[in-house]
This record gives structure tokens, C-alpha cells and sequence, in this order.
């Protein structure tokens, strides 16, 4: 089993983020850290690599600091890793992006000569929370997509994945090669032990750049050939102060909210 | 953070900090209140391999400095100081083997540690707590084993640990050169765990007695050599003290956190307090304290690291950091007014978690003497 996850760098979605004066996200201050959904999406093919064997190979784009991320994936499943990164990949689109990640999987691919039977991405990213990469990658790579998964089991030649939905999860097949894209599982992912982590730092990480890949449409990425755009962003309204309700009984707090709300034309 | 670390421990401390605040700081509430050794933290911080920092590397340990150690240490106090003393204590239950035992011992009890085991070190007795000399437990050579029975008390780790390190007279008549030190694993016959302490602070940490009746040991077992182990007990706590020195700062500096986190809110008088100076310079004296005592444990576990004399310096690092621990827990109380003194608050546990740092690992009595026989000179 040959896994290829691809990850992304993202502020600590933890901390509220803030524009600055020129109207974009202050990250000043937030730790990088990898995507949550992205450490679903590595752990769950760190569990599939351990229960059938195989290899993990993690990619990124982003800038150097980026490696950071990489070398914390290296010490949790991952067995190789890779940082895209180019100047000319800048600001690219959902698109530009696939298209990039698709070559790099591509060379990766042709460099180690072992094809990628499973593609694992986190369902979204949370600082955007598109949810485009998986799918769009799919498309690019001309193979089979499941998202939002919740557990995957693997056959000889096709997967078989629970999909969360709204009201729970319902059964999926696909034939492999497929990407799959991960939600929040049962489990939560590991921590690095002491000395994966200290063996992670002495691990190489390769790099990919725009003239390692072949095929690549310079046409496709980068900030000039974007299809969307973002114009302009908004911070989300700030909250409200709520009324408390507190009557001698629950009962009576009940009947108050149901009152208020009736009164609001709630209802 | 002031230890001055390596890069590598930099990037681990910020996974021990992770994990501390999501597995420890909020579960050890609960486990203060009923008292329980919380086994599932416990296994997770195994799986971390959190405790097996001071195994050697050659013994399949992570290779860190002490000092690199001593960072990851504070931050698990930062946490919870019981469950920072768990871990340390496991350290100071194989030191004796460490420092004295053959090959065969150190591969041994390392390999119960990587394994996800611990260590107790079993000195002290019911009358022997300062004066070790005291102590009735006996060790009688019989053939090719040795015969051990007495009751140790007050042993942290006592009743979860995998081996023990324990101290026995093979000679009562030499006084304390008549001590030996005996490598016992759990489960030998005749070793047993009574009396579990009810503890006042530290209490995610295991504390009871470790009662031997005619327990035989292999006589290969015995660490060093008959009649030296009272001098691998002062060797093994010359060590140990930085190490508790190391969990007293977490504790000040979890008040000194605790203390900044709640003035910055606490508006009286249409400000924070903490725009008070009469706040501010509280603050800055808690960092005083704090800081000092945290580099006189570096400076003590540099000593080490570089094989030099460190005993003055363990014991001036462990009698500080637990005296300024006590100092700034209940400066830390004050900050928070009414509310520090109500255990619905993080700051009242800092004060009962630091009282025992005064007092274990040699009181800070004895380490006065300690230190003024190194000042003054015999």
C-alpha cells in the first residue's frame, strides 16, 4: 500500500485571527501548525499502513517554514516528505493548487517508480475551509473520489469507507487508485514519541520546484492565472451579549425562553 | 522558556506542552479531588515515551542533556506536579543502579522503564527519616540470596512501580556503613504495598509502604557492594534534588501563569488589577524567585552532565525552588483575592503540591546542612 496525504500549513486554528490595516489575516504571532483535518487524513492512513504494510509519503506546499509541519508528520506515520515550493506557485487557486499537487505526485511517482494507491486529504483546511483540494485533485489525477470520511478499510483492489453525513454515516466502495478526504474519526491522532520525533529532525525532506516537474502548466498557477478570486474579506460580526435566564425553576427558565423566543417571532 | 536548550528539545517541548494541555492540565482537577493514580494519563504520557527521558541512551534512552530533560520536566509540573513527580521519581528509583549497579542491573531496569514500567527508591522507614541510620530494615545473606524484611514508608511510586531500589542493614553494628542497596523487582514474594497516604498535595502521585517479609532476592541482586549503600543513597539524592528543584519551579511558574492569566481580567476600580504596580511588582518578584531557582537547577544539571561535584549545588537548587515554590503559590493565591483561596481555582492546589518539596528527597533542614557542610567545609 502506497499512500501519498497531502497536508497543509495553517495558523493555529485556536487563536482568533484578526485583518490588519491592509485588510488581510494578522498572523503575526499564530504557530503554523498542520491542518486538523490533514492529521486525521495522516493518521488514518497511518493506521491502514500499519495494518497492511506500505508507505506514507507527505506533501506540502508552502515555504520553508513549511518543513516544520512536514518533519512533525515524519514523526507520526509518515515516511516520506516533501516541500513543494516555488515562487512562481504564489497565491494559486484551488486549481493551480491540484494541479501542482498532482505533478508533484506524478514525479514522486515516476522518481520512485511505485504508482500512489491511496490519496488521503484532510476535507478542508481550516483556515479557508473550501473543501475543494480533494475532489479537485481527484479530477485532475482522473480517478475516484470519497470525502468526508470517518474509518476506511482496504481490500484487494477497491477501499470501502464510512462517509459521514448529517444523519451518521452511510457505506462507500471505490476502486483504488482513489483520493479520499478525511473528517474527524473516533480517534484522535498521536502524539510523536520522544524518539520519532528526534529521529523525524535527521530525516531528509525533498523538494519539488516548478522545472521538477515536467508536465506542469505554468499557465494553470500562480496569481496571474487564478479563476476565483477573493476580493475583499470580512471578519465575522462580533457576538451579541445574550440574556440570561435564570428563574427558580427549570421548568419556569424553560417557559421564559420559549416566551421570549415566541415574542422575538422566533417561531 | 529560560532553560537554554537545544533546538531538538525545542521542538519536543512544544509536543509535551500539547500534550500536558490537552491530556493532563484539566484531567488531573478531578483525580486532586479523589485522589486516584490516573492510570489512562499515565499510559498515554508511556506512549510518549515522556517517561524514559533520563534513561541513558546507550540503554535505549533518548540521549538529552539534563538540562534539555530539566524543560520537558518543568513543563509537565507546570501541568501537574504530581504527575511531573510520577515520572521524576521513576528516575530517582533507578539512579542507584545507575550509579553503582553492573551491566547486567542498568540493562535490566532501563528495560523495565522503556517497557513502560517505573522505579521506587525506598529508603526511608517509620523511624528512619533524616537519620538513615535508624532504619531496622534487614537484608540476611542465605547462600546464594538474600533474606529481606522490614516496612518502608512514605515510598512515591510504591504501589505502581516495577522494580524497587531499597535500602537494607547487612550490618547493624557499622551504623549507616552497615546499609546495603538491593535491586527487588515487583512481584518477588515477600514484597508487598500497604497503606496507601492520603496526601495533602501531589496527588496524581503514588505514595505508600513497601513492606518486605522474608522477601529473597537473588544475592546477584545486591547494587554495589554490601556496606555502600548508604553512600549510593546520598549519591542517588545528590542527583535527584536538582530534579525536584526542577518540578518546584513548575509549580511557581504555573502560579506565576495562573497569577498574570487572572489580573489581566479581574477589573476592580474600572481597570485590570494587574495595572496596579502594587500587582505588577508581585509579579515581578514571583519571576525573581522563580528564575533564580530554575537556573540554579540548570546550573546543578550542568554540573552533572559535566561529571563534575554537584552536591552543594542539588541541594541549594532543591531547597530554593521548593522554598520560593511555597512563596509564590501563595503570592499567586493573593493575586486571585477571595477566589484563590476557593478550590474551584487552579491557585490553592499549587500551594498544597509544594509543600512536600520542602520536605521529601532529604528535608529542607537537611539540606542546609548539606549545604553549609560544603560552604564551611567539616
Amino acid at each position: 500500500m502506497n499512500i501519498l496525504v497531502c497536508i497543509k500549513q495553517v495558523p493555529d486554528d485556536s487563536v482568533e485571527v484578526h485583518l490588519n490595516a491592509e485588510g488581510k489575516p494578522d498572523l503575526k504571532n499564530i504557530t503554523p501548525v498542520v491542518n486538523a483535518f490533514d492529521t486525521y487524513a495522516l493518521e488514518m492512513a497511518a493506521r491502514l499502513k500499519e495494518s497492511s504494510e506500505g508507505e506514507i509519503t507527505v506533501v506540502c506546499m508552502g515555504d520553508a517554514s513549511a518543513k516544520n509541519s512536514l518533519k512533525n508528520c515524519l514523526a507520526v506515520g509518515a515516511d516520506y516528505a516533501f516541500l513543494i515550493n516555488d515562487a512562481a506557485f504564489e497565491d494559486s487557486d484551488t486549481r493551480g493548487i491540484t494541479h501542482v499537487l498532482k505533478n508533484a505526485a506524478k514525479k514522486i511517482e515516476a522518481d520512485t517508480d511505485k504508482k500512489f494507491d491511496l490519496i488521503f486529504c484532510g476535507k478542508e483546511a481550516t483556515d479557508a475551509a473550501l473543501g475543494q483540494v480533494g475532489p479537485m485533485l481527484a479530477e485532475e489525477l482522473g480517478v475516484g473520489v470519497i470525502t468526508n470520511l470517518i474509518d476506511i478499510q482496504l481490500d484487494t483492489d477497491k477501499v470501502t469507507a464510512k462517509q459521514e453525513t448529517e444523519e451518521g454515516y452511510r457505506t462507500v466502495e471505490s476502486k483504488i487508485p482513489c483520493v479520499v478526504t478525511v473528517s474527524k474519526p473516533e480517534y484522535d491522532p498521536r502524539y510523536p514519541t520522544i524518539k520519532n520525533k528526534m529521529a523525524a529532525r535527521k530525516k531528509p525532506i525533498g523538494n519539488i520546484t516548478m522545472s521538477d516537474m515536467t508536465n506542469i502548466k505554468a499557465e494553470k498557477v500562480g496569481k496571474e492565472n487564478t479563476l476565483v478570486n477573493a476580493i475583499k474579506l470580512y471578519e465575522p460580526p462580533k457576538k451579541e451579549a445574550g440574556v440570561k435566564i435564570q428563574e427558580e425553576t427549570d421548568e419556569d427558565s424553560a417557559l421564559k425562553a420559549v416566551a421570549m423566543m415566541a415574542e422575538a417571532k422566533v417561531f | 522558556m529560560a532553560y537554554l536548550i537545544s533546538e531538538e528539545a525545542k521542538d519536543l517541548l512544544q509536543d509535551v506542552h500539547e500534550f500536558c494541555e490537552n491530556e493532563v492540565k484539566e484531567q488531573c482537577k478531578a483525580y486532586d479531588v479523589s485522589g486516584e493514580w490516573p492510570k489512562e494519563i499515565y499510559d498515554k504520557a508511556i506512549e510518549m515515551q515522556l517517561h524514559s527521558l533520563e534513561v541513558p541512551e546507550e540503554y535505549g534512552g533518548p540521549g538529552l542533556s539534563r538540562v534539555d530533560v530539566a524543560a520537558l520536566i518543568e513543563e509537565m509540573a507546570i501541568a501537574d506536579a504530581g504527575f511531573a513527580t510520577t515520572i521524576s521519581a521513576s528516575g530517582l528509583g533507578t539512579k542507584p543502579v545507575l550509579i553503582a549497579g553492573n551491566e547486567e542491573q542498568k540493562k535490566h531496569v532501563c528495560q523495565k522503564i522503556i517497557d513502560g514500567g517505573f522505579g521506587a527508591f525506598c529508603l526511608t522507614e517509620p523511624g528512619a527519616g533524616s537519620d538513615a541510620s535508624a532504619g531496622t530494615t534487614t537484608a540476611v545473606k542465605d547462600g546464594d540470596e538474600y533474606v529481606l524484611n522490614g516496612r518502608k514508608c512514605f515510598i512515591t511510586n510504591g504501589g505502581i512501580a516495577s522494580f524497587y531500589c531499597i535500602t537494607a542493614m547487612t550490618d547493624k553494628s557499622k551504623g549507616v556503613k552497615g546499609i546495603s542497596m538491593f535491586l527487588v523487582d515487583a512481584g518477588t514474594p515477600g514484597l508487598s504495598t500497604g497503606n496507601e497516604e492520603n496526601k495533602m498535595g501531589i496527588r496524581t502521585s503514588n505514595t505508600c509502604d513497601v513492606v518486605l517479609e522474608d522477601c529473597r532476592i537473588p544475592a546477584a541482586n545486591l547494587v554495589g557492594q554490601e556496606g555502600k549503600g548508604f553512600s549510593i543513597a546520598m549519591k542517588t539524592l545528590d542527583q535527584a534534588r536538582a530534579w525536584m528543584g526542577c518540578v518546584a519551579t513548575g509549580i511557581a511558574q504555573r502560579g506565576i501563569n495562573e497569577g498574570i492569566a487572572y489580573a489581566k481580567e479581574r477589573i476592580q476600580f474600572g481597570k485590570p488589577v494587574i495595572r496596579n504596580q502594587a500587582m505588577q511588582f508581585k509579579v515581578a518578584d514571583m519571576a525573581i524567585k522563580t528564575e533564580t531557582a530554575r537556573q540554579m537547577v540548570a546550573h546543578a544539571l550542568t554540573k552533572m552532565d559535566l561529571g563534575l561535584p554537584h552536591s552543594k549545588e542539588a541541594a541549594i537548587a532543591k531547597c530554593y525552588a521548593s522554598d520560593i515554590a511555597m512563596e509564590v503559590a501563595s503570592e499567586a493565591i493573593q493575586m486571585f483575592g477571595g477566589y484563590g483561596y476557593s478550590r474551584e481555582y487552579p491557585v490553592e492546589k499549587l500551594l498544597r503540591d509544594a509543600k512536600i518539596f520542602q520536605i521529601f528527597e532529604g528535608s529542607n533542614e537537611v539540606q542546609r546542612i548539606v549545604i553549609a557542610n560544603n560552604t564551611i567545609g567539616r
